[in-house]
């Protein structure tokens, strides 16, 4: 692990502790007293800090760090949260944020970005009380115990002490030595730091990869304990870390000397050398040790009290934090960062494996070998076991994304005035990762056009009988192997009329079509409706719906839309759980083997001898007295070779649409990898994708609804042409 | 191999050097070839599974070990019918550059002959026509044994951006066709 490897664990790191931050924040707005979250939204800053320091991303520690103390007297009920102080602490938290992204790219924040951050420093300070003597930012707040003084036993210094053996593995964690330091200077002056080299080996055993480095750092500064152990927070584990306030007893240099692994007299000449004894002081402390060999060793927190050189409190409050330390420590654990890109590999080794089964369990069954069937078939069951476990590992929660729209929806209400609330269920419906990442936008475009033109502003709603605070709800449930996510708003609904009218107008509808509500209302996903901006006083809604709709279809996925007048609206999402997989249903038409999305087949007939012999006229049956649309998949495809006596009908159905596919026979479901075809097949129309049979051979996966559209609008178009 | 080369020629540019081993193979009556490194590999002929509504110069797409690689007819590309396939008919599998990545692209051949070291010397520029193929196809004409062998331009040949054009194109076509037939 290099440093940039590690700069980028950073970054993730911290984008990850922002949103946690961001949600605690806008959770701290509903529930003002939950401590927790304070404390959540605390520990956030604080790590931020803690590990830009240790990059030497001063810009970042120099921000953070007064937004740290602010959130420190919340913490500590010193200040009370409200809506101001979360405004606040909201754009701070966005401004860690472009600061992170500068690190990102390496580069030092511009003038503005500055700029903006000294204006939040000043707004922040007002909070912190000297507003006026507004301190340089990265300046420590100044130290709030004061230690008791105690005469005689203690060193004349009034530096602190700091004794530091870092871990062999440091350099492997990715943590440069180095970055300490400069970070120790940060919080006050190194006086003066003597290195030690004693533990280096023979350079025959010399590990390129350990460290062996100890420093003894005689440090002034006014920063607290907590503040300067802080420094060491990621190394503390690994590491002997040994920190002396100015002007410890004799005593506790002795006990530092007693537990360092260097020899005594040689640590005695170090501290010396680093000025944080006296010669007259070293040997005084060394006769002690002398006498008092004897010693009892107790816990050191037990000594530190009771000699009076920290307050108990503080104490406990380092004792929680290890704690707490530890805590977060055994929940990371249980989770592990991997790389996308070997989570994909894994994924395509799996499809292949599932084919491979399929093709040896054909073959075991054409042998006839009894043994060799039952082998495979175990394999096949476990092969789908793995299959399935596998693709979870891909699935996330929609949770993280749905939190997202909390600080959407704060933001575009105080933006266009309105109250809007947000209410989210289903959280924790899982789905694809790859999916996730890409709803993103859609559903901002669709949350953000439901709260400007679909809830109405206060005044017209009480006017309407309904509450002032107009409400959004985002909802996520699993459908047969899909996914459902519902936009729902309590608004004005859209006006019926006014679509038809309007399309009509843009020749997207015949005058005299006999459209249902729903497709009426889908009308606003045309193209056509994009453009307009005679929409916005209808309902606005028209607005880039057409690229939701692309993006969604892009997806794999279906939209549709239903509203009632003066009631709201909701949109629903429909999408497949992943991206790689598919419950297929494999059909053929004489050599070829052709897949149909099963989610989209309703059910398969038989082609009566009726409509076979009508087909010259016509190319619909009746399907109970309904009327079906049918194409044929050896006339579309060109496709060799004669009917075959039994054709069978594959009746699908997307959105509203519903058609026939005439097909030679049915093979029966499967679930299949999906390959892409290659940009060579980039421009096909009809065909999605590609996969592979149990026998190894290639079988094409169908767009249905491109498929059926293209034939249905050259059909009318030659109709119109006649 | 290429050490092989080096060492015989040690002045020869690494660009010649890399394009001085050609894979010959028959089309009809006649010899082509194509240099070695963007050879992935040669299959037997079979699995094919046609794509519908594509110029007849594409084949279909077979699974290579998992991944669908189109599958291309050079007789049919060069304007010379459809191969037919017998017991020699190979698919030579070739990597082409398409924009920032590599495509894996088969192509039917007759029969695939050997692997011959071309001087470059011995290579002669394309004749402006004669060849009956696209000039723009040939690398050029390379001297074997006194015969010429058509080397050819696999970049030009299978252009990913040239067939997906003419994919898309046959595909129009053919939807229109297939739309007033199902009027008639």
């Amino acid at each position: 692990m290099n440093l940039d490897e590690a700069l980028k664990t950073f970054i993730i790191e911290s984008r990850e502790l922002l949103e946690q931050m961001e949600e605690a924040l806008l959770r701290i707005e509903q529930e003002p007293d939950d401590a927790e979250v304070v404390n959540a939204i605390f520990r956030a800053a604080h790590t931020i800090k803690g590990s830009a320091g240790l990059f030497g991303l001063e810009y970042v520690v120099a921000f953070t760090h007064v937004a740290e103390s602010v959130l420190d007297k919340v913490r500590s009920g010193e200040l009370r949260v409200d809506a101001d102080l979360i405004a606040l602490l909201l754009e701070s938290r966005d401004h860690i944020g472009v600061l992170v992204d500068h690190a990102a790219e390496g580069e030092e924040p511009g003038d503005a970005t500055n700029q903006h951050g000294g204006e939040l420093i000043t707004r922040l300070n007002a909070y912190l009380g000297h507003q006026a003597e507004a301190k340089p930012a990265g300046m420590p707040v100044e130290h709030e115990h004061k230690f008791e003084k105690e005469g005689g036993g203690r060193v004349a210094t009034d530096n602190w002490h700091i004794s530091l053996r870092f871990g062999p593995d440091l350099l492997c964690n990715g943590m440069d030595p180095l970055a300490f330091i400069r970070y120790l200077e940060t919080l006050g002056e190194i006086v003066n730091v003597v290195t030690l080299t004693e533990a280096i080996p023979a350079l025959s055993e010399i590990d390129p990869e350990s460290c062996y480095l100890g420093f003894e750092i005689s440090f002034q500064s006014n920063a607290d304990k907590a503040a300067i152990e802080g420094v060491f927070e990621f190394v503390r584990e690994d590491s002997q870390i040994a920190i002396m306030p100015p002007h410890s007893k004799a005593y506790e240099y002795l006990k530092l000397i007693q537990d360092l692994p260097e020899q005594e007299m040689r640590l005695g000449e170090i501290l010396v050398k680093c000025g944080t004894l006296t010669r007259a002081e070293l040997e005084n402390t060394l006769r002690e040790q002398a006498q008092n060999s004897e010693h009892p060793p107790r816990p050191i927190g037990e000594v530190l009290v009771e000699k009076h050189i920290v307050q108990a409190t503080v104490v406990e409050a380092a004792l929680e934090k290890q704690k707490q330390v530890k805590e977060s420590k055994s929940a990371e654990a249980s989770l592990i960062r991997v790389d996308a890109e070997k989570l994909d590999q894994l994924i395509n080794l799996v499809g292949e494996l599932t084919i491979a089964g399929a093709g040896a369990s054909l073959a075991a069954q054409r042998s006839g070998i009894p043994e060799l069937q039952e082998a495979t078939a175990t394999m096949s069951r476990l092969v789908e076991e793995v299959r399935d476990s596998a693709l979870t590992l891909r699935m996330v929660q929609i949770g993280g994304t749905f939190n997202r729209f909390q600080r959407v929806v704060r933001d575009v209400s105080k933006e266009l005035g309105k109250d809007i609330r947000l209410e989210i269920s289903g959280a924790e419906t899982e789905l694809d990762k790859t999916v996730v990442e890409k709803i993103g936008d859609p559903l901002t475009h669709l949350v953000r056009n439901s709260m400007d033109h679909g809830i109405e502003p206060a005044e017209v709603r009480v006017a309407n009988g309904k509450p002032a605070h107009g409400s959004l709800k985002l909802n996520a449930y699993h459908d047969s192997g899909s996914i459902v996510i519902e936009v729902i708003d309590d608004g004005g609904g859209l006006k019926k009329d006014r679509i038809l009218m309007k399309a009509i107008e843009r020749g997207l509808v015949q005058p005299d079509a006999n459209l249902s509500d729903k497709e009426i209302f889908n009308l606003i996903f045309e193209p056509g409706f994009s453009t307009a901006d005679a929409i916005s006083n209808l309902s606005g809604r028209g607005v880039g719906m057409d690229v939701v709709k692309r993006n969604i279809m892009a997806l794999r996925g279906t939209v549709d839309l239903d509203s009632v007048e003066g009631q709201g609206t909701t949109v629903s999402i429909r999408l497949p759980l992943t991206l790689a997989i598919i419950d297929g249903f494999l059909v053929s038409v004489g050599k070829s083997s052709f897949v149909i999305p099963l989610d989209l087949v309703v059910e398969c007939i038989e082609l009566s001898d009726e409509d076979r012999s009508a087909a010259g006229e016509r190319n619909y049956l009746s399907l109970r007295g309904q009327v079906l649309p049918y194409l044929r998949l050896r006339d579309q495809f060109d496709i060799e070779g004669d009917r075959v006596r039994r054709e069978n009908v594959v009746v699908v159905q997307y959105g509203n649409a519903r058609a026939g596919l005439v097909v030679d026979t049915l093979q029966g479901e499967f679930q299949t990898v999906i390959k892409p075809l290659g940009r060579i097949f980039s421009h096909i129309n009809g065909i999605g994708g590609s996969t592979i049979l149990g026998s190894g051979e290639v079988a094409l996966i169908l767009d249905v609804p491109r498929l059926v559209q293209q034939v249905s609008s050259k059909g009318e178009r030659s109709m119109f042409e006649a | 191999m290429n050490a092989l080369v080096t060492t015989e020629r040690p002045t020869a540019v690494a660009k010649l050097a890399e394009i001085q081993q050609f894979l010959t193979f028959a089309l009809g009556s006649e010899m082509f070839a194509v240099g070695t490194l963007s050879v992935k590999e040669i299959i037997e002929y079979g699995h094919l599974t046609e794509v519908p509504m594509m110029p007849n110069f594409i084949r279909g797409v077979i699974n290579l070990r998992g991944a669908v690689v189109p599958v291309v007819d050079l007789g049919a590309r060069f304007g010379r019918g459809e191969t037919q396939v017998t017991r020699r008919t190979c698919i030579v599998i070739i990597e082409v550059p398409s924009g920032e990545e590599k495509q894996d692209i088969g192509v039917v051949v007759d029969a695939v002959s050997e692997v011959l070291e071309i001087p470059a010397t011995e290579i002669e520029p394309p004749p402006a026509f004669g060849a009956k193929i696209r000039t723009d196809f040939i690398h050029g004409m390379g001297k074997v044994n006194g015969k010429f062998v058509i080397l050819l331009d696999v970049g030009k040949v299978l252009s990913v951006e040239e067939i997906s054009t003419l994919a898309s194109v046959a595909g129009q076509g053919h939807q229109a066709d297939a739309g007033r037939v199902a009027i008639q």
